[in-house]
Parts: C-alpha cells; sequence; structure tokens
C-alpha cells in the first residue's frame, strides 16, 4: 500500500529576525500519513524551527509547506482541526488540576461536555494519572507533567500529532509509558512527528528520520534504508558520522 | 458559547488559586479603608466636631482675663481646664503632660494694660469730639501679650485660625471696654447692659452651603472620599493579578499551544475580561457594603449611596474596564511576571497619588491639578464625587466618561498591537 502524503515541505527557509544566518536552509521532505517520523540533530539544528512552522505557530521566510487531508490540499485553519501539538514546555495550567485542563483544552476543540469527559477518564487512566486527575497539577513530578502535556495534545483524538522532545527529563518509567501510549496511538493510524535529542529512543521508536544540521536536511529516508546506505550499525553512530562531534554552542 | 464558558471557568480556577492576588484585591482595600478613613475622620472631627482642649492659665491680676475666659467657655468650642497656679515656665510641659492640645497663658498685668489701652483711646476720642481739653500726655501704651502654647502636631493653618478665634474674643473684651471707659468719662456710671451684650453678639452671619448643582446638601466626609477612592485603587490594583496570568500564559507555553489550536485569541482576551470585570464589581460591592453597614458600628460616617443607581452601574462598569484595560495593556507589554508585578504596582500607586486617592487634587499645586488628569484613577474618582456630591447628573458624567473612553480604547489598542507583533492574535 503506497503512504500519502499529509504535509509537503519545499525549499523551506526561516530566518528570526535580527539574525545573521538562516535557522532552516532550503528543506524538502514529505511526511507520509501513519508514519512515527522522527525529525533529529544536535542542538541549533533547527529541529524546533520546522516543527514550530509545521504546526504555524511561527512563518516561514521562503519556501512553502502544503497539508493533505485524504490526498486532498487543505489549509492550515482546517489541517489544524486535525492535528495535536505537545511543546517541549508545560504547555497547561499548574495551578489546575488534570481534570479542569483537558476540560478547558477540549472545549477549544469544539468537544461536546460529554467527549471532554469520557476522553479524559480514558487518557488518565492509560496514563496512570486517574487518582490524581482532581490534585493540582504543580504538585506532579515531571514525568507527571510530561504525560499530562500529552494528554492535552490528543484529548481531541488528533490524527496527526506534532511533539517537540516529549521525553526530556523524565524517568525510564514514565519515558516508556510515553513511548509505549504513543505506539499505540500510531498503531490506531495517528501521523508522529517527533523531535528528540534521545537517539536511542528515536532509533527504537521511528520508522521515518529526517536528520537535520546547521540548519540543512543531511539525510531523510526510513531508518533501515539509512542504515543500510550509511553502512552504519546504529542510528547513534550513523548521527555522529553526517553531524561530528564538535560541541554546538549557541550564544 | 461552550468555548467562552469553559475559558471562564478556567480563569474563575486561576484567580482562586492565586491567593496573592486575592488579598491584594480584596483584603487590601478593605484594609486601607478601614484605616485610612479612622485617620481622617479623626482629624476631621478634631477640627469640625470635637471641643478642643485647652488649658487656661489666668495670673491676671484684674477681671477682664476672667471675662476672655468667659468668652472662650460660651463659644463652645473649647473644653476648658483653668489652673491658674501654673508658672508660665511650666505651662509648655503641662500641656503635654495632661495631653491637651492648646494652652493659654494670661499675664498678670492683662487687664492693667487693657484699661489702659482703653482710657487713653476713649480720652482721645472725647478729645475730638471737643468733650475734654487736649491732653500732652500721649505716651505709647502696650497691648498685653497672651502666650499660646500648642502640641506640634498641630498644622500651621489650624494653629493661625485658632490665634484668629482668640482674636475674635479679644476685639469683644477690648470693644466692651472701651465703650465702659467712654460711658465713664462721660459721666456715667456704668454701660448697659443691653449694649454690652449687643456688642458681644454682634457678629455678622455666615452661612454655609455645599455648592452642589443637584442641590443635595450632603457634604463630603472622610466616608464618602476613601470609600470610591480605595475601591478604585483596588480595581486597579487587579495589575498584579492579571498582568501576572497574562504574563505566566505568555511564557509557560499555553500561548503556545493556543496558537497551534483552531480558537480565537479573542475568546481567551474577552473571558480574562469578564471574570476581571466581575472581580470589580465584586470590589464595589464589598466596599461600599462595608461603608454601608459596618461603618456607623464603628462610629464613622455611614455611606450614603447615590441615588441614581443607573449612573452608578455606568460609573462601576467604565471604571472596572479601565482597571481591567489597563492590566491587559500591562501583561501583554512585561516580559516577566517581576515586571508586571513591579511596573504594575508601583505605576498604579503614582497614578493614585497624582489622581487624588491620597491628597485631594485641589489641594495640589497647580502643575500637579494639570498632570493629574493624565490619571485614570483621577477620572474615575471625579466620577464618583459627581455621583455623590452632584447627584449623579449625566451632563457632568459625560465629561468623565470620554476621557475613561479613550483611555480604554488606547490600552486596548495596545494590547492588540503587541500581541500582533508577538504573533499571539
Amino acid at each position: 500500500m503506497i503512504s500519502q502524503a499529509c504535509i509537503q515541505i519545499n525549499n523551506l527557509t526561516k530566518r528570526y529576525f535580527a539574525s545573521k544566518e538562516d535557522s532552516l536552509k532550503q528543506v524538502s521532505l514529505n511526511i507520509n500519513a501513519g508514519e512515527k517520523f522522527g525529525i533529529l540533530g544536535p542542538n541549533g539544528a533547527g529541529k524546533t524551527t520546522l516543527i514550530s512552522i509545521l504546526c504555524g505557530i511561527i512563518q516561514s521566510t521562503g519556501g512553502s509547506v502544503k497539508y493533505f487531508e485524504q490526498g486532498k490540499e487543505v489549509s492550515l485553519k482546517t489541517f489544524r482541526k486535525k492535528t495535536g501539538f505537545v511543546p517541549q514546555e508545560y504547555a497547561f495550567y499548574q495551578e489546575l488540576t488534570p481534570n479542569q485542563n483537558l476540560e478547558y483544552f477540549g472545549a477549544l476543540y469544539n468537544l461536546s461536555k460529554k467527549e471532554i469527559n469520557s476522553r479524559t477518564e480514558k487518557l488518565l487512566s492509560l496514563l496512570g494519572l486517574s487518582k490524581v486527575s482532581d490534585k493540582k497539577v504543580q504538585t506532579f513530578s515531571g514525568g507527571m507533567k510530561r504525560r499530562i502535556n500529552l494528554a492535552i495534545g490528543i484529548i481531541h483524538k488528533p490524527t496527526i500529532l506534532f511533539l517537540d522532545e516529549p521525553t526530556v527529563g523524565v524517568d525510564v518509567q514514565s519515558k516508556n509509558a510515553i513511548i509505549g501510549f504513543l505506539n499505540e496511538l500510531n498503531k490506531e493510524g495517528t501521523t508522529i512527528i517527533y523531535t528528540s535529542h534521545h537517539i536511542s529512543e528515536a532509533e527504537e521508536f521511528c520508522n521515518y528520520i529526517a536528520l537535520l544540521d546547521h540548519g540543512k536536511l543531511i539525510a531523510c529516508d526510513s531508518l533501515t534504508n539509512l542504515l543500510n546506505l550509511h553502512e552504519s550499525s546504529g542510528l547513534k553512530s550513523l548521527f555522529i558520522n553526517l553531524t561530528g562531534e564538535d560541541y554546538r554552542d549557541n550564544v | 458559547m461552550f468555548k467562552l464558558w469553559a475559558s471562564i471557568k478556567k480563569e474563575f480556577y486561576l484567580l482562586l488559586s492565586d491567593k496573592v492576588g486575592l488579598v491584594l484585591m480584596f483584603v487590601m482595600p478593605l484594609l486601607l479603608v478601614f484605616v485610612i478613613t479612622i485617620i481622617q475622620d479623626s482629624a476631621f472631627k478634631l477640627v469640625n466636631e470635637n471641643k478642643i482642649s485647652i488649658i487656661i492659665v489666668n495670673q491676671d491680676n484684674g477681671n477682664q482675663g476672667e471675662k476672655l475666659v468667659e468668652l472662650l467657655e460660651g463659644s463652645g468650642l473649647f473644653e476648658i481646664e483653668e489652673d491658674n497656679n501654673i508658672p508660665s515656665e511650666k505651662v509648655k510641659d503641662e500641656l503635654l503632660n495632661r495631653d491637651k492640645l492648646i494652652a493659654l497663658y494670661i499675664s498678670s498685668d492683662f487687664s492693667l494694660k487693657l484699661n489702659e489701652k482703653a482710657g487713653q483711646i476713649s480720652s482721645l476720642m472725647m478729645e475730638d469730639l471737643g468733650l475734654k481739653e487736649t491732653s500732652e500726655d500721649n505716651k505709647d501704651i502696650k497691648l498685653p501679650s497672651l502666650t499660646f502654647y500648642h502640641d506640634p502636631v498641630l498644622q500651621e493653618n489650624y494653629c493661625y485660625s485658632l490665634i484668629n478665634i482668640f482674636y475674635s474674643f479679644l476685639d469683644a473684651v477690648e470693644n466692651s471696654l472701651m465703650i465702659e471707659k467712654f460711658y465713664l468719662e462721660m459721666g456715667f456710671e456704668k454701660v448697659p447692659e443691653k449694649l454690652k451684650e449687643k456688642i458681644i453678639s454682634n457678629k455678622v452671619n455666615i452661612i454655609q452651603i455645599p455648592a452642589t448643582s443637584s442641590g443635595s446638601d450632603v457634604l463630603p466626609n472622610s466616608t464618602q472620599h476613601n470609600v470610591p477612592a480605595w475601591t478604585i485603587f483596588a480595581m486597579f490594583f487587579m495589575v498584579v493579578s492579571l498582568g501576572n496570568n497574562i504574563v505566566k500564559e505568555r511564557i509557560n507555553g499555553s500561548f503556545i499551544r493556543l496558537k497551534t489550536m483552531p480558537t480565537n485569541f479573542f475568546l481567551i482576551l474577552v473571558s480574562k475580561m469578564i471574570i476581571y470585570l466581575i472581580v470589580a464589581i465584586l470590589q464595589v460591592a464589598l466596599i461600599f457594603s462595608v461603608g454601608v453597614f459596618l461603618f456607623p458600628f464603628i462610629n464613622l460616617p455611614q455611606l450614603v449611596l447615590p441615588s441614581n443607581i443607573v449612573a452608578f452601574g455606568t460609573v462601576v462598569l467604565i471604571c472596572g474596564l479601565s482597571a481591567v484595560s489597563y492590566a491587559l495593556m500591562i501583561g501583554s507589554i512585561a516580559k516577566t511576571q517581576e515586571q508586571a508585578n513591579g511596573f504594575g504596582a508601583v505605576s498604579i500607586i503614582i497614578f493614585a497619588a497624582l489622581g487624588g486617592i491620597w491628597v485631594p487634587v485641589f489641594v495640589m499645586p497647580e502643575y500637579m491639578q494639570f498632570i493629574s488628569n493624565f490619571s485614570p484613577l483621577h477620572w474615575c474618582l471625579e466620577g464618583f464625587y459627581v455621583l455623590f456630591l452632584k447627584g449623579g447628573y449625566w451632563a457632568e458624567l459625560y465629561k468623565i466618561i470620554l476621557p475613561l473612553f479613550i483611555f480604554i480604547v488606547c490600552c486596548q489598542l495596545i494590547t492588540y498591537l503587541k500581541l500582533r507583533v508577538e504573533k499571539i492574535i
């Protein structure tokens, strides 16, 4: 079966205000429906910039992004209704409980009260947060907060889910729970677009990889093809081979 | 509609969790209203209602000192404690020891010198009228001195007022004495009692009328200034809570998530405005209720609510909207919560000082009165003054509503432009 492209990126360029260099340089790639698509790269490679443009948070300075639903091009506004976003930051209200957060964000996704209640119950149960559903999030551990962040991003059952470093700063248990849950979502048909610094996690989770460095796309293919093409034993050695061992300190 | 409702609910939960903000918006103004009103009311009563406590040391060897004391007693202005055994050098200490505000020392030669002066004047009058031969003895007789002691806490203008009261009674004593001398020189034995009474009570009556356009006889008192003034201050102090709320959302990633969602950011702003407008109305209800129901129990003047309820509602709404709009603007401009807190709070304190919340604008120098026009709190306070003191006439209120409306539009416009630049809207 040939997968349909859901996002088509052509010569995408981004230069931030007052910056002398492009953060993204002529990036072109396709993301197909149903993939677990990993965008990887060292610090400052342009991962967050790329995912932010795809979500519509920031605008590109050049090139184009086309969105498709069942083979038909749609506007970003239409596309947004079907997408979920889990940012790096804890993008919710720590003063509220998980229930209150999910009710609010669910309503903004136009869900009914009934849908919100059933989805909230299910999601909190799957993510192991049922017992703390009425406790303020500010008292939670980092791993619990990451899971709430994820639950909010998928309350409306998105068909495409963007995740920016979803497991950063969490323990192994929470990381496994999050990755396991994302695998389940993908099996149900959700396309997952994901950035991470954890190469081994990406290798285990993703079936398609785009590797960025200094704003340029340096490799993009299925994981198997990439490893075969570069004769690498694993993603970590491939990553080092292609990006080098120099520090990427941005000032 | 469900989106708006959910948004309002979220803002309500956030507000409930902001304990410091709630204290600043509800408890702080209540304390301020109580403390400032009690202080100002006691000062007001000290000047306007209470008798002034005074020690009089009358060392006069004659009877004119006694006459002056009787006149002061009869005025009803003073609570007199007469102690003629206090030596002049001890009067100051006794004033402080006995917790009095002022003391008056009448010297032993008071009657003697007054008599001499009155005799000289009556002789001159007789000479002028040709009823007596011109005398060569025209030596200058000095009038006696009274010594006035006062507590240093008394304001200078208040002391001058008291000295003028003494001058007024001294005039009566002197006039009476002169007429007496004149009568004696004319060969009469004594001045008719009727004439003496007339001399003492002969004062032009001054009628006091408050200049209100409605004809209302309600005079501004400490309650009518402080209750609305500190309510307005509390309304604008929501900048700490609401400003913080917006900055927090901008920096914690919630706004970023909202940008990826199929929603209009105006909805979020509208829900914030609705919740904080309700807060402003609750502040008015709470603080005004205290003025109406609680103040009389602690011996403070009761707050008399304005009769024009529609105008009252309009002023409350426009003041609330001004406060909310200002907080939105600060929240959208500030980069950190510290900036929103610091700048927001300090700016409100400065606006309050300029706007006449602490000290009425009319006592400020002319250039400061001009500057006060740039404080939104000044216009809000003027709005309440129109309600309380001028019957809430619409013709007067329009002059207040217009500048506040311009202020609201400016704040909202700056908020919109700032969020637009940040691509949040």
